[in-house]
């Protein structure tokens, strides 16, 4: 944590160097972010690939708009704002795609999506363990993927990335009380959705 | 009433968003309190349950790898700000150049806005019906140019109305950073431009010159009231110097390091006291950050500039 804060206090210098044109100050910068970055985006999608092309377009789109940050933020945020929103753009096209994937009905009388059923080729010391927790697993994404983009994002930012809700909201570039209610009503959905599970 | 506060803001506990006497308030409330206690259980279970269904887990060093080799691949490619845009923010750089040549004269170019004189101009009804504003010299004025309206007077039994209004015009002047003009402009724009890059500008070249009193002044005004933490930052660099001989410079840092909301700017400030720590309003202030202060590296760091005091009886 002591090297992270340490990272964000050269931060200054290195956009001021790179709104100059220094690539080398540019690509120190993505360095102190870019794992966190990957982190979110790989959890967020769940795939490889669309946390790869997040990752892309994110650091991109920085460079190209270094020029415009103004110090109002801290880096940090700024740059976490261009990855929240490119993520919330990826949930949303996920919904529509989600409407028409191909389904299926559990023992359970549980839709689940073909997609998300992946076979586990390794031995396992407990397949039935292991069954149910893929099974808890997928119950759980399917209860992700009732929330809104943005209750989503909230619950991901706030749960999964640790972050406090006063950051969340600037993130969001909304307030803390915002998305303090935004994540009331997604911890009230998921509990409903997941009320049985143990 | 109680137990409705705290169903409302378990889930805020549990997430460590809570302020001290509120959480404190709460767990007495849950230790007395079956219900409530059943309540946090159940959302621990909850938080617990989609924490190890779906852990959080450090990208593969293979897949890290792989897309900063993408990222750097793109970059050589990808389309390179212009040159308006390091014209627009290396001034700040083209101006520290000019710092080491002070034999030459530096020239500056600043766009400054007066306010004009008035002018006025009559509306007259073209054949259509349309109204077409006229200046009194047979010009248009462009909106972008009208400061204010003053007067609008309307010729009784006529259509002719006359209306009298201000304009803004730009003006520039060129000189040294030694002329009290360009001073002037310097001093006035560094308090009261809206704009963040004409404020930096302007601290940065009145930095080259601190010794002047009225500029450490509007120096340490910038560090206490910009709201852009790129100009407090510059006006700590211009500071610097100042700080064991002036008094009011240090307690402008001392300010800074404790209240500032930029972590950046915090640090350098606490950089630059180091030197002055046997200051007693600087030690006490160190010794609150050490025991107190949210930021760890700041706690830390205190703490270190703490050890290395020696010890007064």
């Amino acid at each position: 944590m002591l090297g992270q804060t340490l990272g964000r206090v050269d931060d200054t210098e290195l956009v001021r160097e790179a709104q100059r044109g220094n690539h080398a100050a540019f690509e120190e910068l993505v360095r102190h972010y870019d794992q966190a970055v990957l982190r979110l985006a790989l959890h967020l999608t769940g795939s490889e690939q669309d946390a790869q092309d997040i990752y892309q377009e994110a650091f991109l789109k920085a460079y190209k708009s270094v020029g415009n940050f103004r110090f109002e933020c801290s880096f940090y945020t700024w740059i976490y704002r261009i990855v929240t929103n490119l993520c919330l753009d990826h949930l949303r096209k996920r919904q529509v795609r989600k409407e028409e994937a191909p389904v299926a009905v559990d023992p359970g009388g549980e839709e689940y999506d073909l997609l998300d059923r992946v076979a586990d080729g390794r031995a396992a010391a407990n397949p039935e363990r292991d069954l149910m927790r893929r099974e808890i697993g997928g119950r759980i994404n399917r209860a992700l993927d009732r929330l809104t983009p943005r209750e989503r994002m909230v619950f991901e930012l706030k749960h999964y990335q640790g972050l406090k809700l006063r950051t969340v909201g600037e993130m969001l570039n909304t307030t803390e009380e915002t998305a303090k209610n935004t994540l009331f009503r997604a911890t009230q959905k998921l509990r409903a959705a997941l009320g049985d599970i143990r | 009433m109680k137990c409705e506060w705290v169903r409302a803001n378990l889930l805020l506990y549990m997430y460590d968003e809570l302020a001290d006497d509120a959480r404190f308030e709460l767990e007495q409330h849950l230790e007395r309190c079956a219900a409530c206690a059943r309540e946090r259980a159940a959302t621990r279970e909850f938080k617990e349950t989609m924490s190890a269904a779906l852990p959080v887990a450090e990208p593969a060093p293979n897949l890290l790898a792989a897309s900063r080799m993408r990222l750097q691949e793109a970059l050589e490619t990808a389309e390179r700000p212009g040159w308006w845009h390091h014209l627009a923010f290396d001034l700040g750089h083209l101006f520290s150049r000019t710092r080491f040549s002070p034999a030459l004269a530096s020239v500056i170019f600043i766009a400054g806005v007066a306010a004009g004189i008035g002018s006025t101009y009559k509306l007259v009804s073209q054949e259509r019906g349309n109204v077409a504003a006229v200046a009194g010299d047979g010009t248009q004025p462009m909106e972008s140019s009208i400061a204010g309206i003053r007067a609008i007077t309307q010729q009784p039994g006529s259509n002719k109305v006359e209306i009298k209004y201000d304009t803004v015009s730009t003006q520039s002047t060129e000189g040294s950073l030694n002329d009290a003009r360009i001073q002037q402009l310097l001093l006035y724009a560094a308090r009261n431009n809206y704009n963040s890059g004409v404020r930096l500008d302007s601290v940065d070249l009145l930095t080259q010159n601190p010794d002047n009193m009225q500029t450490r002044e509007a120096l340490i005004y910038a560090l206490r009231y910009d709201t852009n933490p790129g100009v407090r930052l510059k006006a700590i660099d211009g500071l610097r110097a100042y700080v064991k001989q002036d008094v009011r410079v240090r307690d402008a840092m001392l300010e800074a390091l404790l209240n500032d909301g930029n972590l950046g700017v915090r640090t350098e400030a606490l950089h630059l006291l180091e030197p002055v720590s046997a200051d007693s309003s600087v030690r006490q202030a160190l010794l609150r950050l050490a025991r107190e202060d949210k930021n760890q590296f700041i706690r830390s760091r205190s703490r270190m500039v703490l050890a290395q005091l020696p010890e007064i009886d």
